[in-house]
């Protein structure tokens, strides 16, 4: 007997230090909670707008929620409709005379042409499919210090090119 | 003695979490990539179409319309005309900053005023910046919990209705020139 346990002791000392369970349930725990914060700052949103010191939306108390529309954007270093730039600003962040129309200083031809080619996209595809319509919406993503004078031309022009329905994007106040 | 050791034993085991941290762990990366911090919200802000304006104003002779100018020089400047009459009202700068307290208190006596009016027109002049803008907008759009009861009347049941907008639907009037 003494030396049957003699043996179970050898193989206990043996095996011993190869079998060990890492305990989990701490990690577990901790990702459970970092789970929840993440889910609970989880977005659906269709505008994502990458953090940028060229462009800082202005704060507002709104709580509507944006939609997945063609999207202007008019930061410090010109105007974008969706990503492509279209005009460019000059080192005092205005819009050089060349893009405006010699008889109407509130028309911006290139942004116009732009415009237009995204309307006559959307109507095409409107004709072919039922379910979608040409609505004439527009998401403006502009700068929080951009003058009116600068806002007016682009919502001037984007009105002319069947975009009477402007939306100005926000930050919402937390 | 035995019996009940045996047992005790039997019943205490451990619970297998290596899949659960697997699933985890693959879903973490996955909300990190989408996680934003920053949440957007859009302010709406039809531009008024010409012919549409000229139908709205036949239609509406009598109707009152409230126009809101803004400027860094005179502050805000009032327009309400009603039944052919115009009333001006204006809220100087308070120093360099625009008062939008005085704006949204004077918003607010108008709205007890013409309780069933929700449109403004804004006529910002060209060197207010945007945020300043959205900010006048905040101040006109809804009450805050200090602020008297609002109340419209339902046209369907004419019945008074308790509301929290002010003026809400608001369109810049000068886009198209003036």
């Amino acid at each position: 007997m003494a030396k049957r346990r003699g043996g179970m002791r050898k193989f206990m000392d043996r095996r011993l230090p190869s079998t060990f369970k890492i305990q989990i349930t701490s990690m577990v725990d901790m990702f459970v909670i970092l789970l929840v914060f993440l889910l609970k700052s989880y977005s659906t949103s269709p505008v994502n707008i990458p953090p940028s010191d060229k462009l800082t939306l202005p704060v507002s108390t709104s709580m509507k929620d944006p939609v997945d529309v063609l999207k202007v954007v008019v930061s410090k270093e010109g105007i974008f409709v969706d990503e492509k730039e279209v005009a460019k600003f000059d080192s005092k962040g205005e819009i050089a005379v060349s893009d405006l129309d010699a008889n109407d200083t509130n028309f911006i031809r290139s942004l116009y042409t732009e415009l237009d080619h995204q309307a006559e996209k959307s109507k095409s595809i409107a004709k072919v499919n039922d379910t979608l319509e040409f609505d004439g919406k527009v998401l403006m993503q502009a700068d929080r210090n951009v003058p009116y004078a600068l806002l007016r031309k682009v919502m001037y022009t984007s009105m002319l090119a069947g975009y009477s329905d402007v939306k100005i994007a926000v930050m919402m106040q937390e | 003695m035995r019996k009940f050791r045996h047992r005790e034993v039997d019943a205490t085991f451990e619970l297998n979490l290596a899949p659960m941290l697997d699933i985890i762990v693959s879903i973490v990366p996955m909300l990190l990539l989408s996680v934003v911090f920053v949440r957007i919200a859009v302010v709406e802000t039809p531009v008024p179409q010409a012919v549409q304006k000229a139908i709205e104003q036949s239609e509406n002779k009598n109707d009152v319309q409230i126009q809101l100018s803004l400027s860094k020089t005179y502050g805000f400047k009032i327009q309400v005309m009603s039944k052919g009459k115009t009333q001006d009202i204006s809220i100087a700068m308070k120093g360099e900053e625009f008062d939008l307290q005085g704006l949204h208190e004077k918003m607010i006596s108008l709205k007890q005023q013409y309780p069933d009016v929700f449109k403004m027109e804004l006529h910002p002049s060209e060197e207010v910046p945007l945020d300043k803008i959205v900010a006048v907008m905040d101040k006109v759009r809804t009450r805050t919990k200090t602020d008297p009861v609002l109340y419209f009347t339902d046209t369907e049941s004419g019945k008074k209705v308790e509301t929290e907008l002010i003026f809400p639907d608001v369109v810049f009037g000068n886009v198209a020139g003036g």
